[in-house]
């Protein structure tokens, strides 16, 4: 006989619920203080590594500054206030509108006046825009996102979304950086043909085929060109048909935790060609401890420089150690350092525009020019995308780590490189 | 050669991780949608005796079997039990624990690509001029263990004899004193054991995600649909056909195609013959 | 009394049985009985708008009415159909897409490409869904749900309708108030309609269908005809969901045919009572405004909202609509067997 509640006990049971709510909106109640806090919003998917990572760099620079004593603005000290919201916009089944929910929750309720950091998934954050330009609040985007659709809308309507700033980069930056690499590998070692692994989202086809083509005028031979969907478990059929090939290089494009397998299979195979490429599975500093060191030799590209620390790039070293005392890891996430550089952009452009008013703000950021960050110089170009360059003293860099004993050797570009591009042993 | 192979290995991998759920509603007519989850849960289980208590690797392994067991055991006794016969109130409420089991796991930051399980032997072995991993030898000798140990188990022991009663027809297997709640709370905490077993076999190829969780529901779903919900057997000739078609796919074709393919081979399985190839529901049944 | 010993009795109230029939019209007493739960619920409704100040809340006003019709549709499905559809999101996705597409290739204006979202999507997703129709219970179930795991991953690997970005640009409403009031309007009116419709002949015969379809096709009824009808009705509310909230927040992408989209109307309608249609209002109502609160917490907040749905299967399968229906129309006490 199957137990129902008695009224007392649903009425009970109601009571708690309501109760719950209202204890949960009354914590909402922000406490209004004087020298009021600067409120960042940021809207993250706190639930993956880019998120919590950002989360935490965000949170980190902001403790910096008020350390020494937040921003000042016509004289008046303000203190930062970080307010986190999760988004949840990287998680499959999770609809834009949720994404959409909270950033409107960060401007309206929570009082943001500045936004820095996600949204993440570049569906979440073209529809972000919109509101972005509707609530007339700077954003500047760092981590993700890094479709060129973002330049286009801007150039298309630089007046609607003159708000709306991105440091994390262009996906076509990703390629340039791509084709630099192989080129240098060529050049070192006469590899010149290449198998092209790339995962089928938009980003990475883009990316993947636009490589593919300028690696063929290059003159290389492109051994193979694969698209594994989100959630592959098996690459065994792409590594013995590069095996086969005589591929010397395998360079593939993805973003999901599964590429673990293919760099395991590419390990336990022995396969005579050099795994390198965009890996973000492979660019958190536990994945050797993870995987035991069968992640050695392969080299991961990491869109934006800062978290793996070198010596050309003396910024990089200090955050990392900060980053470390602070969370008790090294940087999580490749976007680390484009994150705790978003949150000194957005300081410096309110003390160069000597307000909080959005559109001085806006108009300051557009005139940033800050030397020496951890990822080299930060400039923006007339699409409000941070300009790129493979030099630190003239744009932001992106870094090529490889796995050697344990560590992460900074290989490429050689303007920031603490070492050479190593090849694994059965390759010699 | 190696497409051979390796569609032997994605086969054998599929049928581990669609048998828990094949033999859970074989016997109860359970959908217990909550498989995925206490796949990753097992994961972590693993990683945290591991790494969080300093646990030996057998012992870790172990335990977290008896714990997920355990588990499953009480999603029957507290939650499926009182919504059985209603389809949709069993989906929606294994379902709905699943999902508070794995966004659980991702509320406590376990989060990152850096969570991996230890593989039982590392290195590779030549087969045929196909370097296979000792990991994927071992799961192929995992799963056909775990299909024989269930043959034998259900044919020739009394709690499997038992099982197997209740399979056929529940009524006639009360009225010959089998205890129903009793067998499918069993029938369940086995069901939770081999979805363990699948992941501390499977799991060390890769690393331990929470979306892991709902890609492995999904392929066990399509392997028990295919095979025919209720059927034991034609789970196994589901995952086969399966794994063989996502190779074969991936080898001709292009890797793009091979969850479409999954999800597609669902789909005809419903248009064609809902009961699935080896299915025993009448047509009746199954259609109007 | 002890446990065994005594049962419980329920008799309807007078005043219930009074109004059962023409001799409602008799009292004014009778009249308000029948009509104060639906004005509240109808004035509260449209009220609403006008009582929240904020702009947040007034979109959350709108993102529960979404919720109610996506409830609404999975309600009568399961309940008046008998088809335990599981995968809303694609009625969602389907509707949200075509709206968008036909709008920004064709320039339609708002209410046009709403309109052809609504009944366009609802004629492609029943063609879709047709072949699996003849399927009973937990099939159909089962193949529901691959459907929006199935069509965005086409969407992605042919890289149609704008990929994985999705399809921009769309235009909004033009403000807040027709934002609420257009989807409030729809809510009120699908729900009565609905009522209205279980009640019909054609209604019945799809509660037939849902109750013993043998006996139907017996009769010498197409079932899977009615069935169809049914879903597309289903399918209409569901695919002016997804039209409305592209125009909602201009913008349509892959994500319209998340899971969220599926498990939410559910959740709702199992908390709001399944079997009376008004239970989706009200689920809605609840959950929606509990959701967003527990934001508070995090990641947390869905595991506690997984644990509420659990604890209601379980403890109170009926909903909190059916309880609070038998307390408005009966009366119980304990009597000794």
């Amino acid at each position: 006989m199957r137990k129902q509640l008695s009224f007392i006990e649903t009425i009970g049971f109601c009571f708690v619920l309501v109760s719950s709510l209202l204890i949960a909106s009354l914590s909402h109640a922000a406490p209004v203080s004087e020298g009021r806090p600067i409120v960042i919003g940021a809207p993250l998917s706190v639930g993956f590594n880019y998120g919590l990572g950002s989360k935490q760099s965000i949170i980190l620079a902001a403790e910096e500054i008020n350390a020494k004593g937040g921003i000042i603005v016509s004289g008046k000290r303000h203190p930062l206030k970080v307010e986190v919201a999760d988004t949840r916009d990287l998680e499959p089944g999770v609809p834009t509108s949720e994404g959409l929910m909270v950033v409107e929750k960060l401007l309206l309720q929570q009082k943001a006046d500045f936004l820095v950091g996600g949204p993440i998934r570049s569906e979440v954050m073209l529809a972000t825009m919109d509101l972005v330009s509707r609530y007339k609040k700077p954003s500047i985007l760092s981590v993700g996102a890094v479709t060129p659709t973002f330049n286009k809308r801007i150039s298309d309507d630089p007046n609607k979304f003159k708000y709306s700033f991105r440091t994390s980069g262009n996906s076509i930056n990703l390629t340039t950086e791509g084709l630099g690499v192989t080129e240098q590998l060529k050049k070192q070692h006469g590899f010149d043909k290449v198998y092209i692994m790339g995962q089928d989202v938009a980003w990475a086809r883009a990316s993947s085929s636009l490589y593919k083509s300028e690696l063929e005028k290059r003159g290389f031979t492109i051994c193979g060109y694969e698209l594994y969907p989100t959630g592959s478990t098996d690459y065994s059929m792409g590594l013995l048909k590069a095996k086969e090939s005589g591929a010397k290089i395998i360079f593939p494009w993805m973003d999901m935790p599964e590429t673990s397998i293919l760099i395991n299979q590419w390990y336990d195979m022995k396969v005579r060609a050099l795994l390198i490429g965009y890996m973000v599975a492979a660019t958190h500093p536990d994945y050797w401890n993870g995987t035991k060191g069968t992640c050695e030799y392969i080299a991961d590209l990491y869109t934006k420089a800062g978290t793996v620390p070198t010596p050309a790039l003396p910024k990089s070293v200090e955050f990392v150690n900060s980053y470390k005392k602070r969370w008790g890891k090294e940087p999580i996430s490749e976007y680390d350092g484009s994150c705790y550089t978003a949150v000194y952009v957005l300081v410096d452009a309110i003390g160069r525009a000597g307000t909080l008013d959005s559109d001085s703000v806006a108009a300051a950021l557009e005139k940033t020019d800050i030397k020496g960050t951890v990822m080299g110089r930060v400039r923006f170009d007339k699409t409000h995308d941070v300009i790129y360059s493979q030099d630190p003293k003239e744009g932001a860099v992106s870094l090529w780590a490889q796995w050697i004993k344990g560590k992460r050797v900074v290989v490429y570009p050689s303007e920031i490189a603490s070492g050479r591009i190593e090849l694994p042993p059965w390759m010699k | 050669m190696g497409i051979l192979i390796y569609s032997v290995v994605v086969s054998i991998t599929l049928l581990l991780t669609a048998i828990g759920f094949a033999l859970v509603y074989g016997v109860s007519r359970l959908a217990n949608f909550a498989h995925g989850g206490l796949y990753i849960l097992t994961g972590y289980l693993v990683w945290g005796f591991l790494n969080k208590l300093g646990v030996n690797y057998i012992g870790a392994t172990i335990l977290s079997l008896i714990i997920v067991a355990v588990v499953g055991a009480t999603i029957y006794q507290f939650v499926l039990k009182r919504v059985r016969g209603m389809p949709e109130s069993e989906i929606i409420a294994s379902f709905s624990l699943a999902l508070g089991i794995m966004e659980g796991l991702r509320s406590l930051g376990l989060v990152g690509f850096a969570y991996t399980i230890p593989v039982f032997v590392r290195g590779t072995v030549v087969v045929a001029g196909v370097p296979v991993d000792w990991q994927r030898l071992i799961i192929i000798g995992v799963g056909l263990g775990v299909v024989a140990f269930l043959w034998v188990f259900t044919h020739y022991t009394k709690p499997g004899l038992a099982l197997r009663a209740m399979a056929q027809d529940e009524r006639a297997a009360m009225m010959l004193g089998i205890d129903s709640d009793l067998m499918a709370v069993v029938c369940l905490a086995l069901g939770s054991a081999l979805a363990a077993v699948a992941a501390i076999t499977i799991l060390p190829l890769g690393n331990i995600t929470v979306e892991t969780g709902y890609n492995v529901l999904i392929y066990a779903v399509a392997v028990c649909v295919i095979g025919g919900l209720g059927s034991w057997p034609g789970a196994v000739v589901a995952a086969f056909i399966l794994g063989f078609a996502q190779i074969l796919t991936t080898a001709y074709l292009s890797p793009q195609w091979h969850m479409v393919v999954v999800l597609l081979a669902i789909l005809l399985t419903f248009i064609v013959k809902p009961s699935g190839l080896l299915g025993r529901q009448k047509q009746l049944e199954e259609r109007v | 009394m002890p446990q065994e010993d005594r049962r419980k009795k329920r008799l309807d109230r007078g005043v219930k049985v009074r109004t059962e029939g023409i001799y409602a019209i008799s009292a004014p007493r009778d009249i308000a009985y029948l009509l104060i739960p639906r004005l509240v619920l109808i004035l509260g409704l449209l009220i609403l708008p006008l009582l929240l100040q904020n702009i947040y809340w007034q979109k959350v006003l709108c993102i529960i009415c979404v919720f109610g019709l996506l409830s609404l549709s999975f309600n009568f499905l399961t309940h008046f159909v008998g088809i335990v559809n599981l995968g809303n999101a694609f009625f969602v996705g389907v509707g949200g897409y075509t709206s968008a597409v036909l709008q920004s290739s064709f320039k339609l204006s708002p209410v046009l490409s709403i309109i052809a979202g609504t009944f366009g999507g609802a004629l492609i997703s029943t063609t879709l869904l047709l072949p699996c129709l003849p399927a009973r219970g937990i099939y159909f179930a089962i193949a529901s749900l691959m459907y929006p795991l199935l069509f965005p991953r086409i969407i992605e690997a042919l890289n149609i309708f704008g990929g994985t970005d999705g399809v921009i640009g769309i235009t909004t409403f033009p403000n807040i108030w027709v934002d609420q009031y257009l989807v409030i309007i729809v809510l009120l009116v699908t729900l009565f309609a609905l009522r209205r419709l279980v009640n019909e002949d054609f209604g019945l015969i799809l509660r037939g269908i849902k109750d013993n379809d043998q006996a139907i096709r017996a009769s010498g009824i197409g079932v899977t005809w009615y069935k169809t009808q049914g879903l597309f009705i289903a399918s209409a509310i569901g695919c002016f969901t997804g039209a409305y909230l592209v125009h909602l927040y201009g913008w349509a992408g892959i994500s319209l045919f998340g899971l969220d989209f599926s498990i939410f109307p559910i959740a709702v309608s199992v908390v709001g009572g399944s079997g009376a249609l008004v239970g989706s209002v009200v689920g809605s109502l609840i959950l929606v405004p509990m959701s967003e609160t527990l934001r508070a917490f995090g990641t947390l907040r869905i595991m506690i909202y997984c644990l509420i749905l659990v604890g209601f299967i379980t403890l109170k399968p009926e909903g909190l609509m059916r309880y609070f229906t038998r307390k408005y129309e009966q009366f119980e006490h304990w009597t000794r067997v």
